[in-house]
């Protein structure tokens, strides 16, 4: 029992993970039907990114907390930059010339250039990032709970938080919400559809940069960390539906937690498994996710 | 107020509009009839910047509209209730409202009493205001119009284009449509009516113009137009 708890609580943490960066590619889908593939490659600059601002900033005195705040804002900021970025180069063309397979091909491009500048300026070895809270686990209930696990699902449960209070309370997330309902009627009401867009483009980036720095003081913090959380996430947005900002936090929550009890109850090399199959299974039997209600259409 | 010179527009390669001139003077009512697939939405499309005219001009006020993207074309004043209805389906109806008055709540037109306008179309469409916390997508049909039709006068339109507002109503909704775009010319709001009812749209405008397969077959006093023989033979059918 207890080592299930503690299974659980790993699995919760990896799964809000999956959660924060699935959330990302609603964002986008949301209003303008595409997604960034090289959305693994916007967490890992985001990580290293905050790599380099944490450790700069405790050269100069700093402690890792202190550091570790103080770098999110600049991380949250280039995670703006770095999505708007994307959207300009890669999605905005291809969805002009109304290309169903322009985007994916760019922003997949998009993505390995992210990863190739990513190895040229922090190398190819992986980097440790300074924990911002202390690494040994408390005990709570005699489950072993790392505090950076506590952090990651705060975090991730306040940025999608966020998002939904601006969608819900602002004139301008009620326009980000137009958007996504009706394009052509949104820019009838004077809302600039295209910035809508770029817009939701930066917040997806910002979702994914958050989660690298969330997710790089429990990893190895490096080029490669992006590409296999990228693809699961992926995984959870199709396994919770792409319209259901409820749903991608259930599904991170079934795959980390699927993941974790693989890992301990059948053998680490597996733990990769059950995703696959359950998305393989979602996309057979309920193609809009399970809790969506649009189904992803010729990707 | 709007004027619309030797318009060409279409669909892609498929043009639909051929040299189409239109002029709404300020305060004035003016209707657009002809039979489906005349082009009637087509021109509404390309004032409001829905698809890009090929040549052509529209001009706002004095200034040039024609091939401005439609958020900068509703900036300037310029309100378009769209053929379909088009509501924010998962918003509630006071948000879509709240939307109609997007550029006057985020500095692109003069603020106004934003509050005020909203009671004011409660008051016009009462309906609305009983479910004004109501997701837009789960009103009906004929709600849902009204609610386009609201949306649109949120912005305080210099001019106002509706697209069939009485599209599957029943007859008595549509009587209380007619009555309501009466109300608007009172209040001299500019506006463009395209109406299925021919006869109904003739009687409430000022002015008529009819189309014929993307070219225009004649114009004139909607009194005038009303009692042409031949207007009244192809759009006006035995009721009259
Ligand atoms: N999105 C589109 N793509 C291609 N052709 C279109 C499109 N919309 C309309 N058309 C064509 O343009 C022509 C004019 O259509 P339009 O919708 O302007 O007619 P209308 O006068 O509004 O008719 P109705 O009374 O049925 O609404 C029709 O032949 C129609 O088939
Ligand atoms: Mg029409």
């Amino acid at each position: 029992m207890q080592n299930f708890l503690q299974i659980l609580v790993s699995g919760i943490s990896v799964g809000m993970i999956y959660g924060v960066i699935a959330f990302g590619y609603q964002l986008t889908f949301a209003t303008s039907k595409t997604l960034n593939f090289g959305q693994g490659e916007a967490l890992t600059l985001g990580a290293l990114v905050g790599f380099s601002v944490v450790t700069a900033l405790i050269g100069m005195g700093a402690s890792p907390l202190l550091a570790y705040l103080l770098s999110l804002p600049l991380v949250l900021a280039f995670g703006l930059a770095q999505g708007s970025a994307v959207e300009w180069l890669g999605v905005r063309q291809a969805m002009k010339t109304k290309s169903e397979a322009g985007w994916i091909m760019s922003t997949i491009a998009l993505g390995i250039i992210f990863k190739n500048m990513a190895e040229n300026i922090w190398g190819k070895d992986p980097l440790k990032f300074p924990s911002p809270l202390p690494e040994n686990p408390i005990s709570l209930g005699g489950v072993n709970i790392r505090p950076m696990e506590i952090a990651i699902v705060l975090g991730a449960l306040a940025m999608m938080l966020a998002v939904e209070l601006f969608n819900r309370r602002s004139i301008y997330g009620k326009a980000v919400v137009a958007t996504s309902n009706d394009r052509d009627a949104a820019g009838l009401m004077g809302i600039n559809t295209s910035l809508v867009i770029t817009f939701s483009y930066a917040l997806s980036s910002l979702s994914a940069a958050l989660a690298g720095v969330l997710v790089a003081p429990v990893t190895l913090t490096g080029a490669q960390m992006g590409a296999a959380l990228g693809l699961k996430a992926f995984a959870v947005a199709i396994i919770g539906g792409l319209s259901s900002g409820l749903g991608v936090v259930v599904g991170g929550l079934i795959l980390g937690i699927t993941e974790s009890l693989t890992g301990f109850y059948v053998d680490t090399g597996y733990k990769d498994v059950p995703g696959l199959i359950l998305l393989l299974l979602v996309l057979s039997f309920k193609p809009a996710g399970l809790f969506g209600k649009t189904a992803i259409k010729k990707v | 107020m709007l004027k619309i010179e030797k318009l060409v527009a279409g669909y892609g390669k498929v043009q639909v509009l051929h040299e189409i001139t239109i002029e709404v003077p300020k305060g004035k009512l003016v209707t657009l009839i002809g039979s489906n697939g005349a082009g009637k939405t087509t021109t509404l499309r390309a004032i409001s910047g829905m698809i890009e005219p090929s040549s052509g001009s529209i001009t706002l006020n004095g200034t040039s509209i024609a091939g401005l993207p439609s958020h900068e074309i509703t900036r300037l004043g310029l309100a378009h209730s769209p053929e379909g209805r088009r509501v924010f389906p998962t918003l509630s109806v006071t948000d879509n409202l709240l939307l109609g008055a997007f550029p006057r709540l985020t500095g692109k037109r003069p603020k106004g009493e934003v509050e005020k306008d909203m009671q004011r179309m409660f008051e016009l469409f009462p309906r609305l205001q009983e479910r004004r916390e109501q997701l837009a997508g789960t009103l009906s049909g004929g709600e849902q119009q009204m609610l386009a039709m609201a949306r649109a006068l949120m912005l305080n339109p210099e001019v106002l284009l509706l697209d069939e507002p009485s599209m599957g109503l029943a007859p008595k909704l549509v009587e209380e449509v007619f009555a309501t775009i009466a109300r608007l010319k009172q209040a001299s709001i500019t506006m463009l009516l395209v109406e299925q009812f021919a006869a109904a749209a003739l009687d409430v405008a000022d002015f008529g113009y009819v189309l014929e397969n993307g070219r225009l077959a004649g114009s004139g006093p909607a009194a005038q137009l009303k009692n042409d023989p031949a207007v009244r033979a192809a759009y006006l059918g035995a009721a009259h």
